[in-house]
């Protein structure tokens, strides 16, 4: 009931905004369903990770490749889309979580420079430096989706990352998460297969950015290089780390904020926002490591 | 009733070190086991062995019949070895209650398709439960849903014991338990100590406080350089000339 109350709510706003608002409503709501994601591996499973925002490039490519280049049927698509990150996130945590320390970090950054690479070097596939543009979302049992209408598909999905991330985080694997971020050798001692459960969580979080970047790719109807940058990926960090890391609440309120700030103090101090992300960052990390949901906590007893 | 684990010619170097020398003893269900020995003597380095911290260079290791040596640490914990730390290693981002939960993990049968379709909501209802009880066991009810950093040094000695029951252990290892606690809390852990004995479970442990050990254990192994000089009822190893040499004699006279 909450939830519906919830969809309804945030699906409505679509409806006031004009077109403008619109794309920059449903960009943020993409901004909150990856920090989410990113959240869990790194806030609640400990797991130092710079791959979320190309699994979300590797989930828009593999939609738009799939439906427009090899005519697959859109829920055949969003199957196989779903298939192709699992795949390429087990290939990369299989091997990089079975040692200790920073390997799934290493891993994870070249995974994530390769992979503009290819993007760039794909030729007629991935469209090269150019990418892939001119195309449309399939009507949807007849239903050309557009406009806000398309915006509570995004709603949807978001939700529905949220309703599985929370589900996970309250069970036995939740814990074990918590278990293997605070202390690996007493989760072992517990019974708690560590290298698994970081795979597992790993692997899960980037099929939810790939199904994040297919909801992305009809945003703006084109997939291109830049977009999927590393920049990108150390945003997400710092809007886990801002918000509050291992809180989804934190993770939705650093993604808000550092996803609109840049639209208020652009016209104050043009590109150089990006400092004002690092003095934040440098803050959240010196001041308060539990982030802005931290201090809401301490304010709101 | 016949052991439950059973160690026979356990050995272990560190380099030119031999840490673990041949060793045998056995533990029966039921049964307090104290493990004692001058420092370097050999005893957490068992510990870890049994565990599957460390990796032996020799002997066999059989729980309840079956091999134990070259399993990873959290089969071993899955086949119902659980133990505790000498230095507390709570989960510090979680509660009480969930930090006993962590240690029902091996427990937890539903797969994460079910906990996504909330099939799972039976199981962590029981096992919620079952964590209750066992807060209640240890003495730390009040502390259900405490944050565990706020927990005195001796209340996170019983939340670790709490932990290793919750995954229903036939052996529980306890690394130094009364180590850092004042009088009344090393009363209170003897007794839970008792208590788990009397749920059949065996019972390993490593102490280095004679008054605390000699009254609580049924049966006392006492090692040296890596290998066992003494093995038998408290009172028989306080009199064993052998270790009185070895250990008592020396440590008594340090007091």
């Amino acid at each position: 009931m909450r939830w519906l109350a919830a969809f309804v709510a945030l699906a409505a706003a679509a409806f006031f905004l004009g077109d403008y608002h619109n794309d920059v409503y449903r960009k943020m709501l993409l901004w909150v369903m990856l920090a989410l994601g990113y959240n869990f591996l790194f806030g609640i499973c400990g797991q130092i990770a710079f791959s979320h925002f190309a699994f979300y490039g590797i989930g828009a490519y593999s939609a738009v490749i799939l439906l427009f280049q090899l005519n697959v049927p859109l829920p055949l698509a969003i199957l196989l889309g779903v298939a192709v990150c699992v795949v390429v996130a087990l290939a990369v945590a299989i091997p990089s979580t079975r040692l200790e320390g920073f390997y799934l970090a290493l891993a994870t950054l070249a995974l994530a420079q390769l992979f503009v690479v290819v993007l760039n070097e794909g030729g007629a596939v991935t469209g090269g430096t150019g990418g892939i543009a001119n195309y449309r979302l399939p009507p949807i049992f007849g239903f050309q989706l557009r406009g806000p209408w398309y915006t509570a598909v995004i709603v949807f999905v978001l939700l529905m990352t949220l309703w599985i991330l929370i589900k996970l985080d309250r069970s036995w694997f939740g814990r074990a998460c918590r278990a293997v971020r605070d202390n690996p050798e007493a989760a072992a001692a517990m019974g708690i297969d560590v290298a698994r459960t970081k795979v597992i969580a790993f692997t899960v979080t980037s099929a939810l950015a790939g199904v994040a970047g297919m909801t992305y790719a009809f945003v703006d109807n084109t997939v291109n290089p830049p977009i999927f940058g590393l920049d990108n990926a150390f945003l997400l960090l710092f809007m886990v780390i801002v918000g509050g890391s291992g809180r989804h609440a934190g993770a939705a309120i650093g993604a808000v904020l550092l996803f609109l700030l840049p639209f208020w103090l652009s016209p104050l101090v043009g590109h150089h926002h990006v400092l004002v992300f690092g003095v934040l960052m440098l803050a959240a990390i010196l001041l308060q490591p539990k982030g802005l949901i931290g201090l809401w906590d301490r304010y709101s007893r | 009733m016949g052991p439950i684990l059973e160690v026979r010619g356990l050995s272990k170097r560190f380099g030119g070190l031999t840490a673990v020398a041949g060793l045998d003893f056995e533990v029966r269900p039921g049964e307090i086991l104290g493990m004692i020995g001058p420092n370097g003597a050999g005893k957490s380095t068992t510990f870890n062995l049994i565990a599957g911290t460390y990796a032996a260079d020799g002997g066999e290791v059989t729980f309840g019949g079956e091999p134990l040596l070259g399993l990873a640490p959290h089969a071993i914990a899955a086949r119902g070895v659980m133990r505790t730390f000498q230095h507390n290693r709570p989960f510090a981002g979680m509660s009480v209650i969930e930090n006993v939960m962590v240690g029902a993990h091996t427990r937890f049968k539903t797969g994460l398709i079910s906990v996504l379709t909330g099939n799972a909501a039976r199981e962590e209802a029981e096992e919620r439960k079952k964590a209750e009880s066992l807060i209640e066991f240890v003495g730390l009810q009040g502390l259900r849903d405490a944050d565990v950093t706020t927990l005195s040094f001796g209340q996170g000695r019983l939340l670790e014991i709490a932990r290793a029951l919750a995954g229903e252990p036939r052996l529980v290892l306890l690394d130094e338990p009364a180590a850092g606690l004042t009088p009344d809390e090393l009363e209170r852990i003897a007794s839970v100590i008792r208590g788990i004995a009397a749920r059949g479970i065996a019972v390993l442990l490593i102490e280095h406080d004679m008054h605390f050990l000699l009254p609580l254990a049924h049966r006392v192994v006492v090692l040296n350089f890596g290998a066992k000089i003494a093995d038998g009822e408290p009172a028989a190893v306080r009199a064993d000339p052998a270790v009185m040499d070895a250990y008592l004699g020396s440590h008594a006279a340090a007091r």
